[in-house]
């Protein structure tokens, strides 16, 4: 099999001993600013990017899925003991994880959140060494106008379809990608948005929108809004072992959230929000236990916290094949390629072999690091935990402030960041989702490419998008998705 | 916060977005035209966005004049317009300053004034932390990584 002795050589990159500290070091820095409060993972992937300017392609990328996985175990951590969910998919945790922790449990809660995200990332990253070569094979056969309508269906799920309200989605994803047309038209050297600064050719980089969007932004609407709030660290006291009953009522809900979580992170749903509250309801469906619920039911836990990470798992199939961020998290991963001149898509793994299949093998290797890492680490996790507010906002910002400024040595980077900043406030205080504009800023630009590829190539007949049967099948399911709930919602009697 | 304050808040934004695709427009309509084969120019995505925007824009203010944005939960803070205020000061002056002062003086700054945003009024632990930690990150990245930060009035550690 082809894909076995791809993953064999890329085990060979992986564990050669640079590659295997910079995992180590990604997975701790990942975990460690993961767990700071209001540090979701996309906005710890942002600000951990400029430490990887200077390193080899694959060394960085190696560090980076460890950092990818160290936050969102991080992010766990801090749902588990804080009861303030860093992001969405942190939500359903939050349920019953905090409760657990409020009852004294807080050990093995911690521990079915770090055994459920070592199981299901694992079988997971099978199931993507198995299905990233077929996705490959059938990426292949794209060509623009395929990608485009491709691109199409991803800014609408991740937009119109998920969150409280298609119109805020839509308008967040329409700023991203009017952020995107900063800067020179590739095709045709046109600058175009940039008003005569230089610092704005070069178009609006995807972490200071994010590190603006998520750390400013977020900084601000805390301080104005609940500055003054005391919050409690849950005390994480006793044993952290899990008991025999723990065990037998955690498995099965890891595989449960297995099999729900990567599915969906395949396809373009915005990452975990669904699978993870859709774990939550199905274990509580399925628990012999159903009292605990809202109580502290272990599964409740284990089933939400795997299926994070199987979909998390799930988001890199369509980033690594195709080259589409699904996920605000996978948007900024995919500036960590281009930053190397690396477009991820079937080309890559042709091209750069030794790159994909280590970077592959590698996240087996970095859920083996969690697991040995984290699990005896969790005191000192606990104490990043009670680090004031004060200078934790102060030291998020400062460093925030050094990764936008160090794109151009220049103050329009800072300013923009301010912007951006105030842009997140003004979102976050009038509900609306910051993703959509994350993934428009990144996507935007690609998919204008291969609109205009689709074009050229059609001698200006827009009517290839709908006659090439790929295409259309993406476009009508687009609409669909579109309609349908719409339909439903019209027609439902009353 | 009363539901009409709200609403009125959030006509106000609707209307800021509307403008903003108005914006895009008028600046895509300064874009060249031609191109090539494909028989769009680089002017032909932006006026696409720009039609989004002002979409957009206009079906927002009509939520937000028929009864406000829907789906939107009752939002209870206050807002407190002094953290507000400490924090906007701290990333102008941080910009105002990195060039001439350098990366640890105003990362100092900064710190202290973001710290004293959240609340806490020990200036001058606040300071010192801040110039611990913007020290030791200046050293850590222009030492260690070659990322090339200004060192302004902190040459000396060069």
């Amino acid at each position: 099999m082809d894909a076995l002795s791809a993953l064999i050589a890329g085990f060979g990159v992986a564990l050669k001993p640079i590659n295997l500290m910079w995992g180590f070091i990604g997975v701790t820095l990942g975990t460690f600013i993961g767990v700071l409060p209001g540090v979701g993972p996309a906005l710890t992937v942002a600000m951990l990017l400029p430490l990887t300017v200077k390193l080899d392609p694959t060394g960085a990328l190696i560090m980076f899925a460890g950092i990818y996985y160290g936050a969102m175990f991080g992010g766990s951590t801090t749902t588990i003991l804080l009861n303030t969910p860093g992001e969405s998919a942190s939500i359903a945790t939050a349920l019953e994880g905090n409760r657990m922790a409020k009852a004294g449990r807080a050990g093995p809660a911690l521990a079915t959140a770090a055994l459920g995200s070592f199981v299901a990332g694992t079988l997971a990253t099978i199931a993507l060494t198995m299905l990233a070569p077929l996705v490959v094979e059938l990426a292949l056969k794209f060509g623009p106008a395929e990608y485009f309508a491709l691109m199409v269906f991803a800014f609408t799920t991740v937009s119109a379809v998920l969150g409280a309200s298609t119109v805020r989605g839509l308008a967040s994803l329409f700023l991203g990608l009017l952020l995107g047309l900063v800067g020179i038209d590739s095709q045709t050297g046109q600058a175009r948005f940039a008003f005569g600064v230089p610092e704005l050719l070069d178009g609006v980089d995807v972490v200071v929108l994010a590190v603006g969007l998520f750390a400013v932004g977020e900084a601000l609407y805390v301080a104005a809004y609940h500055g003054k709030v005391k919050e409690s660290v849950e005390k994480l006291s006793g044993s952290i072992l899990m008991s025999a009953s723990d065990w037998k009522r955690s498995w099965p809900a890891w595989l449960r959230a297995t099999a729900i979580g990567f599915p969906f992170g395949t396809i373009p749903a915005g990452g975990s929000e669904i699978p993870t509250f859709l774990s939550y309801s199905v274990e509580k469906k399925l628990s012999r236990h159903r009292e605990e619920f809202g109580r502290g039911a272990i599964e409740g836990v284990a089933g939400p916290e795997a299926a994070n990470n199987a979909a998390a798992t799930g988001v890199l199939v369509p980033l690594l094949t195709l080259g589409i961020p699904t996920s605000a998290t996978a948007a900024i991963l995919l500036t960590a390629f281009q930053n190397y001149g690396l477009q991820p898509g079937p080309l890559l793994f042709d091209s750069q072999k030794d790159l994909v299949w280590g970077l592959i093998a590698s996240l087996y290797v970095g859920n083996v690091i969690l697991l040995v890492l984290n699990l005896p680490l969790i005191g000192i996790w606990v104490k990043v935990l009670e680090i004031p507010k004060p200078q934790l906002y102060a030291a998020i910002l400062v460093f925030a402030t050094l990764g936008a400024y160090s794109l151009h040595q220049s103050w329009v980077d800072l300013a923009t960041l301010y912007v951006f900043g105030l842009l997140g406030f003004l979102m976050r205080r009038f509900d609306i989702p910051v993703g959509p504009a994350v993934i428009g800023l990144i996507l935007g630009p690609l998919a204008e490419t291969q609109f205009r590829r689709a074009l050229s190539i059609s001698q200006g007949d827009p009517s290839v998008f709908v006659t090439q049967p790929i295409s259309a099948t993406f476009l009508a399911i687009t609409a669909l998705i579109v309609v349908v709930p719409w339909l439903v919602r019209r027609f439902r009697p009353k | 916060m009363n539901r009409s304050a709200s609403r009125s808040k959030e006509l106000a934004l609707s209307l800021g977005i509307l403008a903003l695709g108005v914006a895009a427009a008028a600046v895509t309509a300064t874009l060249p035209g031609e191109g090539g084969y494909a028989g769009i120019g680089p002017n032909f995505i932006p006026a696409l966005v720009s039609a989004g925007l002002v979409l957009v824009g206009g079906w927002l203010t009509y939520e937000a004049a028929s009864g406000g944005w829907r789906g939107r939960p009752p939002h209870e803070g206050v807002f407190h317009a002094s953290p507000f205020v400490w924090i906007s000061a701290g990333l102008v002056t941080h910009m105002a300053l990195i060039g001439w002062a350098g990366f640890i003086v105003a990362g100092t700054v900064l710190f202290a004034c973001v710290a004293r945003g959240f609340g806490s009024h020990r200036l001058p632990w606040n300071a010192a932390l801040g110039l611990v930690l913007s020290t030791a990150m200046f050293v850590f990245f222009v030492k260690l990584l070659n990322v090339s930060l200004p060192a302004g009035w902190m040459r000396f550690l060069l």
